[in-house]
């Protein structure tokens, strides 16, 4: 009988506290700084040094580079840069092992769309993602 | 007025006259239902710290049961092939119609009602026992065990706790010396039975959530064991008739503990009779419509063994007592 009236105190006061639910497509969600999220690119830094499409699992990063246009400078630049969302994992190796910082990840997750083409991100959509970007990153 | 319509010749007119009240009723009733189901959810989403339905219809998700009305109207009308159709149609009307039914005799305030009958109490808790016969019906024509299980459940569990809902009401009865719901209210005046008969209210508070099917003793039902029971294999506007009749229950269970145990439409004290008897009856009513909701957000089911046991070897002695008791201290002091 007193666990029943504990029970129901405990309901009545449960009334008035304060919600645990997030108003969820209307504001973003809160989450962490580490959260592993769909990549942001910066074509500028990237040195086209294949780490990142060794590394990866799912073999989902597919790039190019082209000779620096400056003919005194060594090296390359990016081409084309592409991650396919289909099989990507998010699993963070890729922006582990740059060594350059050149893609880090975001706190975006939403990936649903309409057709499967969609999934296929591009170097410009990969560096106009950027909101919510991961704030500490190693280098 | 319902006096002299009651009283006058049949004919079309009257006919007319009685179809119009019973339709604005049943609107009453329809509207209830709807913010009803809208208020258990909220309240039983704030009791769980969350917000409950809040899209549909603004901040307050005010049309969300009207949309989820309109989607079930919409709905494909499915008869499963194994089915006894006949039955498996009139089982959902067999079901609501004596829930609406018994909404004729309640004592709404002084002046709404419709049928002042002799035996009020009497008739609703013997309309109101018709409807397990539409679950046990629908559990049965559905032609699936899980349907079956859930009707038979609901035919024991009606029938044992209709014993204990009737006992429990006789000290009221005898102390009022009438089973008229106008002469229960009318004998109120000087103090609820609430007060004079707590034990006979509790039992019946208890067994009036058994009749109603609701958390803790929704076994019929339990839609995480028997897959939702008795209405499995109904959808659609069929499905919408159980839910509803449910629902009207509700209404009819809560009004008639308004009107036998919180003094109906009168008010508490002497000095509060300016505000009119409709708007205590409607407290009162929310009342215990909010304990109902309460009571489902607290507690968990009832095993099917307890239930049984619970109903007879507590319920019913404890009832019996109830009544000994009265009828002695009716002897004794009144």
């Amino acid at each position: 009988m007193l666990g029943f009236a504990k029970g129901l105190k405990y309901t009545l006061k449960n009334l008035t506290r304060e919600k645990v639910t997030y108003d969820y497509p209307n504001k973003p969600l809160p989450l962490p700084d580490r959260f592993r999220g769909i990549q942001k690119f910066y074509p500028e830094k990237c040195i086209v040094c294949n780490q990142c499409a060794n590394i990866c699992p799912t073999d989902c990063i597919q790039l190019t580079g082209k000779k620096h246009p400056d003919p005194a400078k060594k090296g390359k630049i990016i081409d084309t840069y592409d991650i396919n969302f289909e099989i990507c994992i998010l699993c963070d190796l890729c922006t582990e092992v740059c060594p350059t910082e050149a893609i880090i990840m975001t706190n975006n997750f939403e990936l649903a769309e309409y057709s499967r083409d969609m999934l296929f991100k591009n170097l410009e959509w990969l560096d106009e993602n950027d909101e919510n970007i991961r704030q500490v990153n190693k280098a | 007025m319902i006096e002299e319509l009651l009283q006058s010749s049949p004919g079309w007119a009257n006919f007319g006259i009685f179809f119009l009240l019973g339709a604005v009723l049943l609107l009453i009733v329809l509207g209830f239902v709807t913010y009803g189901i809208l208020a258990e959810r909220k309240v039983l989403g704030y009791m769980q710290l969350r917000h409950g339905p809040n899209q549909v219809g603004g901040k307050w998700g005010l049309l969300q049961t009207v949309a989820d009305v309109l989607k079930l109207l919409l709905k494909e009308d499915i008869i499963p092939k194994a089915a006894d159709k006949p039955l498996f149609i009139i089982a959902p009307a067999i079901a609501f119609a004596p829930s609406f039914m018994v909404l004729a005799t309640m004592p709404f305030t002084d002046k709404f009602q419709f049928a002042d009958i002799g035996v009020g109490l009497l008739y609703y808790i013997a309309v109101s026992g018709l409807t397990v016969f539409g679950m046990v019906l629908g559990g049965w024509a559905s032609n699936n065990k899980y349907a079956l299980l859930g009707g038979m459940r609901a035919a024991a569990q009606m029938i044992s706790y209709e014993i204990p809902l009737v006992m429990s009401v006789l000290g009221v009865i005898l102390l009022t010396g009438s089973l008229n719901l106008n002469e229960i209210v009318t004998h109120q005046e000087h103090g609820w039975f609430i007060l004079l008969q707590p034990i006979g209210f509790i039992v019946f508070f208890i067994a009036s959530i058994a009749e109603l099917n609701r958390t803790p003793f929704d076994l019929p039902e339990s839609e995480n064991e028997l897959v939702a029971g008795y209405h499995v294999e109904y959808s659609g506007f069929r499905w919408a008739f159980f839910m509803l009749a449910e629902y009207v229950y509700l209404f009819a269970m809560s009004a008639l503990i308004t009107v036998v145990f919180l003094g109906g439409w009168l008010a508490p004290f002497g000095f509060l009779d300016f505000i009119p008897g409709a708007v205590w009856f409607a407290l009162k009513f929310s009342v215990v419509v909010f304990i109902y909701i309460w009571l489902r957000a607290t507690l968990p089911r009832f095993r099917a063994d307890r239930l049984m046991e619970f109903g007879w070897k507590v319920l019913l002695p404890i009832a019996l007592a109830n009544i000994f008791l009265t009828a002695l201290l009716k002897s004794l002091f009144f």
